[in-house]
C-alpha cells in the first residue's frame, strides 16, 4: 500500500461511512418504476403508464423521473397528479462523459491530485485540452495529474432523464400517474405448425413475441398486446380469403387486444414469448401450385410451389383471430423428429379466414412451360400454343394447379382456342388447369391463345 | 456472492434451475435461401441456417420457476424455439440478449459501489467507489474524494465488481419460465432455428477416355460460423427450396455493446504518452476467419468405400442424413460423403445458340439421366461440378459449372463453357427482302467425332434443307462432325411481318 496522506485518509474513513449507506441499497436494487402497465402496439411504439408515488414539497419543485424509457417520446408525456400543476418537464439527454464533465467544470473549482499532494485549482478552460489555475500560475493538465470534481453538475445524466418542475398545493406524498408513448419496443406473434400429411392435420401453437430495445426494463408490468392497425403485411405466396367470425378475444374498436396474465417483467434487449394459441389435429391439405406469367418458359424444369391450406374457422380450423406474424410449418422425418420445411408471412388474419401459404417448392414436382407456336394471324391478332410439361418424381400422384397468368394485357381480350384439358378462367387475367400428374410420371396440357394486339 | 447476485436485479423471489448443456442434440442444416447452385458458401457470412434439437435433463421445481437453458447456438432465433416435455408447460420463453460483457457489467452496476484497482508503477491501491455514468460516457465514478474519471490520471484503473448480476449469461441463453404443481426432473427436447450455418453438395465428374462415362463423386461440405458446437451430433442436411420470410439479422450475442475508459484528454495532449490507457475493444469485429479444417477422412476420388449420408424425404424436401453421430464444431466446415458412382453413362454435346446476328460462345454439355438404370438415380441437390478427364494416369480440368436439384428420373444437363478444339463461325451468305441466307461451319481439331447442336434463338423462321429439330419450342440442328473435319449447315431466315 502507498502511504496515504492525512487528507486522503481523512477522506476515505468518511467514505467509509457513506458507502454502506450505498451498499444496502444494492441488495434492494430499486427501480423507480412504480405500478407500471405496458401497451405494445406491432409498428415499434408502446405506451408506458407509470403510477409512482411523489412526495411534494408546497410549492415548485423540480422531479426527476429516471427509468423512463430512454427512447421515450418527450412530446407524448403527460402527468396527471392531484393538487400539483405542471410548470415545465425537461428531458435531459446530455449524457455524463468526461468531456461533458470537464466542460461543465469551467469556471469551477476542483481538485488536482499531483504526486501525494492535493492542489486546489480551477478550471479556465477546456479547448482542445484542460486550461487550470494552481497556487497561481497557469498549467494545461498532463496524463499525471487526476482532477477530482466535488460533485457532478446536475445538466449531466448517466442515462436520458426526464424532469418535471411542478408547482403543489400542500406538502405530502400524492399517487402520480405518468405516461408516455415510446419506440424501441414491439411485438409479432409466432406460429409453429406441425404438420401430418397422412392425416391431414396441423397441430399450432401461436406464440406472442415482444421485443424491447428501449433502453430500459419494465418490472412487474401490466402487459397488453394491441393488434391491428400498421400491422406487417403477407408476404408474396400467402393468400388469405378474409373471414367474416368474430373471434372470443378482448377487443378495443376494431383491434383485438392479447392481455399477458399476470405480470411479467419485461428486461432490456430481452425478446419474450407468451403463448396464446394451442390447437391440435386441426384439417389441413398440401397442394402443388405454379403460375406461369405471359409467355414464360424455361428451359430446365422448375420446382411447382408447395402451399399448405388451412382454416382460421372456428368449425374445422384454428377458431381464431390471427394476429400478423410468421408461420413456420414443421413435418416429422423418418425417425420421428420434428424438422422445419419452411415459413411464412402472415399477415392479419380474422376469424374464418381460409389461408394458403406457400412453404417451398417441390423437389419432386416439377414444370417445364414452352412457347410451342407463336404466330400473327392478321394485322392485330397473334395465336400462341404453350405446351406445359408436367413431372412428378414422386410414389404417389400429385396434383398440380396451373396457372397461365397475363391473360388480361391492357384492355385487350385473350381467347382460349383449343386446350387439352379444360381450364377455368378464374379471373380476367388467369386460367387455371388443375393437372393431375401420375406417380413417377408426366402430364401435358397443351393450350392455344388468341391475343389481340 | 450468492447473495449479491441473488440481490442485484432478481425481481421475484423464484427458484431458478440451469441446464448447462444437451445431453444429446440433432442438427439439420439448411442451405443460404438465396444462393446460386454455383456460388460458393461465404465463410465470412454463412447465410444458410440450422434446425437444432436439443435433448436435456432438467431438474423442475414445484411452483413457479426460471430454466435456464445455457449453450444454445448463438445465431439462435428465438421466436422459433419450441420446448416440449415440461409436466405443466411453458409460460413463457425469454432470450436475454446481454450477454455478461464489459460494458453489461459496467452498465448493470450503475449507482453501485465497485472495488477499483489502481495501479501506478507497479504498486496497486484498491479503494470503494460508486459508478456514476452509463457505458456510453466511459467510465465516471465517485470516490471518498469526489468524482473522477477512471485511466485518466497517472494511474493504470480496473474495477472488480462484487457479483455477477443475475440475468448476464456468458453463454447464449434460453430461459422458459414454468410453473408446475410437484418438482421433479424432466427430459425435455429443446428445438429452434439458428442462422449462420450453410451446406451444399460437390461434385466431381472424372470422364473417362472417349466421354461415352464418367465417375461421378459428391461431397456434402456444411459449415458453421456459431458459436457454439454440437459434439456427436444427429446430422442431416435438407435440400430444395424452403421458403424463408424472415431474414437474418444480426443477433445481441454476435454484436455486444463496446465499453472503453476514456478520458478528457484529447490524444498528444498534455505531453505524457497515452501508455496506461486500456486500448478500447476493436469495435465488433466481422465475423473471425474460418478454419478451414477438414474432417480426417482422405480425399478419395473413387469413393465406394466412404461411408454416405442416407437419403429419405422431408414432405417434398429431400434430407440427407449423414449415418453416425458427428460434431458440428463451432467456426468449423466439414465434409461427408454424398454418393459413388463409377462408370455412369454419359453423353457429350457441344452446343451453341444461335441468334440473328450473332452466335454465342460454344459450351460443352454433359447429360446423363438421373434414373438407376442409368447409374444413377439419387436426387441430386444443386451445387458445383467439377469436372476432369483422365487421361492415363493424370486427370485433367476441363471446367467448372453447377447443376440446379435434380429428381430422380430427370435428365441431368450440366454446361461447361470451353471447347478450345471446336470452332463455330457463321456468317451471311444473301440477303433479300425479309430474307436471309446464313452459313453455319463448325470446325472440329479434335482426333474423334463429335456431336454438335445449334439451338436457333431467332424471332423469325428458320428453314434449311436438312430437316431440324425441336427442342423446347425452338429449331435445332444436330449434327455429327468428323474428326478433324467440319460440318455445314446453309440455312434462311425468315423475319416476321
Amino acid at each position: 500500500m502507498r502511504r496515504l496522506n492525512p487528507v486522503l485518509a481523512g477522506a476515505l474513513a468518511a467514505a467509509g461511512v457513506a458507502l454502506p449507506g450505498i451498499a444496502i441499497a444494492q441488495t434492494a436494487a430499486p427501480s423507480a418504476q412504480g405500478d407500471i402497465s405496458v401497451t405494445i402496439y406491432n409498428n415499434n411504439l408502446a405506451l408506458v403508464q407509470d403510477k409512482r408515488e411523489l412526495h411534494l414539497p408546497a410549492g415548485k419543485s423540480k422531479q426527476d423521473f429516471p427509468d423512463v424509457s430512454a427512447q421515450i417520446r418527450p412530446e407524448t408525456v403527460t402527468l396527471a397528479a392531484p393538487g400539483a400543476t405542471i410548470v415545465e418537464q425537461n428531458f435531459d439527454f446530455d449524457l455524463l462523459t468526461p468531456e461533458a464533465l470537464m466542460e461543465k467544470a469551467v469556471g469551477q473549482n476542483v481538485t488536482v491530485v499531483r504526486g501525494t499532494q492535493n492542489l486546489p485549482a480551477k478550471v479556465l478552460a477546456y479547448n482542445n485540452g484542460a486550461v487550470v489555475e494552481i497556487g497561481g500560475r497557469i498549467e494545461v493538465l498532463g496524463k499525471d495529474d487526476r482532477v477530482v470534481f466535488p460533485a457532478l453538475p446536475p445538466s449531466l445524466r448517466a442515462r436520458p432523464t426526464l424532469s418535471v418542475t411542478l408547482d403543489a398545493d400542500a406538502t405530502g406524498p400524492r399517487p402520480a400517474t405518468l405516461s408516455y408513448l415510446t419506440y424501441g419496443m414491439g411485438w409479432k406473434s409466432d406460429y409453429v405448425a406441425l404438420f401430418d400429411e397422412k392425416a391431414g392435420k396441423i397441430d399450432v401453437q401461436g406464440w406472442l413475441t415482444l421485443t424491447n430495445n428501449s433502453g430500459t426494463t419494465y418490472s412487474n408490468a401490466n402487459t397488453l398486446l394491441v393488434a391491428g392497425g400498421g400491422g406487417i403485411r403477407g408476404s408474396a405466396g400467402s393468400l388469405m380469403v378474409p373471414g367474416t367470425e368474430t373471434a372470443g378475444r378482448e377487443r378495443v374498436g376494431d383491434f383485438y387486444v392479447y392481455p399477458i396474465p399476470g405480470r411479467v417483467t419485461i428486461a432490456q434487449r430481452q425478446q419474450k414469448q407468451v403463448s396464446f394459441l394451442d390447437v391440435a389435429g386441426a384439417p389441413a391439405a398440401k397442394a402443388y401450385a405454379y403460375r406461369n406469367p405471359w409467355l414464360g418458359r424455361q428451359d430446365q424444369p422448375r420446382s411447382v410451389d408447395t402451399v399448405l391450406r388451412f382454416s382460421s374457422s372456428k368449425d374445422g380450423g384454428l377458431g381464431d383471430a390471427l394476429p400478423a406474424g410468421t408461420v413456420r410449418i414443421y413435418m416429422r422425418d423418418a425417425r420421428g423428429a420434428p424438422q422445419f420445411i419452411g415459413e411464412n408471412a402472415i399477415g392479419h388474419t380474422p376469424m374464418g379466414s381460409r389461408i394458403a401459404i406457400k412453404t417451398g417448392e417441390a423437389f419432386d414436382v416439377k414444370i417445364k412451360a414452352v412457347v410451342q407456336t407463336r404466330e400473327r394471324v392478321n394485322s392485330s391478332k397473334w395465336r400462341t400454343t404453350m405446351v406445359y410439361t408436367l413431372t412428378n418424381a414422386r410414389p404417389e400422384a400429385a396434383t398440380v394447379e396451373l396457372t397461365q397468368g397475363g391473360l388480361d394485357s391492357w384492355w385487350k381480350d385473350t381467347r382460349i382456342l383449343n386446350e387439352t384439358q379444360a381450364s377455368e378462367r378464374i379471373n380476367a387475367d388467369e386460367a387455371l388447369w388443375l393437372v393431375s400428374v401420375p406417380a413417377n410420371g408426366e402430364a401435358t396440357v397443351t393450350a392455344t391463345f388468341e391475343t389481340r394486339y | 456472492m450468492l447473495a449479491a447476485i441473488a440481490g442485484a436485479g432478481a425481481v421475484r423471489a423464484q427458484s431458478v434451475q440451469t441446464s448447462a448443456a444437451p445431453d444429446a442434440v440433432a442438427v439439420t442444416v439448411y442451405r443460404a435461401p438465396d444462393r446460386e447452385a454455383d456460388r460458393k458458401i461465404d465463410l465470412g457470412w454463412l447465410g444458410g441456417y440450422a434446425l437444432v434439437t436439443e435433448t436435456r435433463t432438467v431438474a423442475i421445481p414445484a411452483g413457479r420457476a426460471v430454466i435456464r437453458f445455457e449453450g444454445v447456438a448463438s445465431g439462435i432465433l428465438p421466436e422459433s424455439a419450441i420446448v416440449t416435455g415440461l409436466p405443466a408447460g411453458v409460460r413463457e420463453k425469454n432470450l436475454d440478449g446481454e450477454l455478461l460483457s464489459a460494458a453489461s457489467l459496467y452498465s448493470r452496476g450503475y449507482a453501485r459501489p465497485v472495488t477499483l484497482r489502481r495501479t501506478r508503477d507497479g504498486k496497486t491501491v484498491e479503494e470503494r467507489a460508486i459508478i456514476r455514468s452509463g457505458p456510453e460516457g466511459s467510465a465516471i465514478v465517485e470516490t471518498g474524494r469526489g468524482i473522477e474519471i477512471l485511466n485518466c490520471g497517472p494511474t493504470e484503473d480496473a474495477i472488480a465488481y462484487d457479483g455477477v448480476p443475475a440475468g448476464l449469461s456468458a453463454r447464449p441463453t434460453l430461459s422458459v419460465e414454468t410453473e408446475s404443481p410437484q418438482g421433479g426432473t424432466a427430459t425435455v427436447t429443446l428445438s429452434y432455428l439458428a442462422w449462420g450455418f450453410d451446406w451444399q453438395a460437390n461434385y466431381v465428374a472424372t470422364l473417362h477416355e472417349g466421354g461415352a462415362a464418367a465417375d461421378l463423386f459428391a461431397w456434402v461440405t456444411l459449415a458453421s460460423t456459431d458459436m457454439t458446437s454440437f459434439a456427436d451430433a444427429q446430422t442431416m442436411v435438407v435440400a430444395g427450396k424452403v421458403n424463408r420470410t424472415t431474414m437474418r439479422t444480426s443477433n445481441p450475442y454476435e454484436s455486444p455493446d463496446s465499453f472503453e475508459f476514456r478520458c478528457y484528454l484529447k490524444d498528444n495532449i498534455g505531453g505524457a504518452a497515452d501508455a496506461a490507457g486500456i486500448p478500447p475493444p476493436a469495435p465488433a469485429p466481422p465475423a473471425p476467419p474460418v478454419a478451414m479444417y477438414r474432417t480426417a477422412q482422405e480425399v478419395v476420388v473413387t469413393g465406394a468405400r466412404v461411408r454416405k449420408v442416407e437419403q429419405e424425404d422431408l414432405g417434398d424436401l429431400k434430407a440427407y442424413r449423414v449415418p453416425e453421430p458427428t460434431t458440428v464444431a463451432a467456426k468449423s466446415q466439414k465434409q461427408v460423403a454424398l454418393l459413388g458412382k463409377d462408370a455412369v453413362p454419359v453423353s457429350i454435346v457441344y452446343e451453341s445458340k444461335v441468334f440473328s446476328h450473332q452466335v454465342a460462345e460454344l459450351q460443352i454439355l454433359v447429360r446423363a439421366v438421373n434414373r438407376a438404370d442409368k447409374g444413377l438415380g439419387l436426387p441430386l441437390p444443386a451445387g458445383p461440378v467439377a469436372l476432369f478427364e483422365r487421361q492415363g494416369q493424370h486427370a485433367l480440368l476441363i471446367g467448372e459449372s453447377a447443376t440446379d436439384d435434380k429428381a430422380v428420373g430427370e435428365e441431368v444437363e450440366v454446361k461447361f463453357p470451353i471447347a478450345a478444339n471446336v470452332t463455330v463461325e457463321a456468317r451471311d451468305i444473301a440477303s433479300k427482302g425479309r430474307e436471309r441466307t446464313r452459313e453455319l461451319v463448325v470446325s472440329n481439331a479434335n482426333p474423334f467425332a463429335i456431336r454438335y447442336e445449334a439451338d436457333f434463338n431467332l424471332n423469325g423462321e428458320v428453314k434449311a434443307p436438312t430437316r431440324l429439330g425441336s427442342k423446347n419450342g425452338r429449331k435445332l440442328w444436330a449434327a455429327v462432325v468428323p474428326a478433324n473435319g467440319t460440318a455445314t449447315l446453309r440455312y434462311r431466315e425468315i423475319a416476321p411481318r
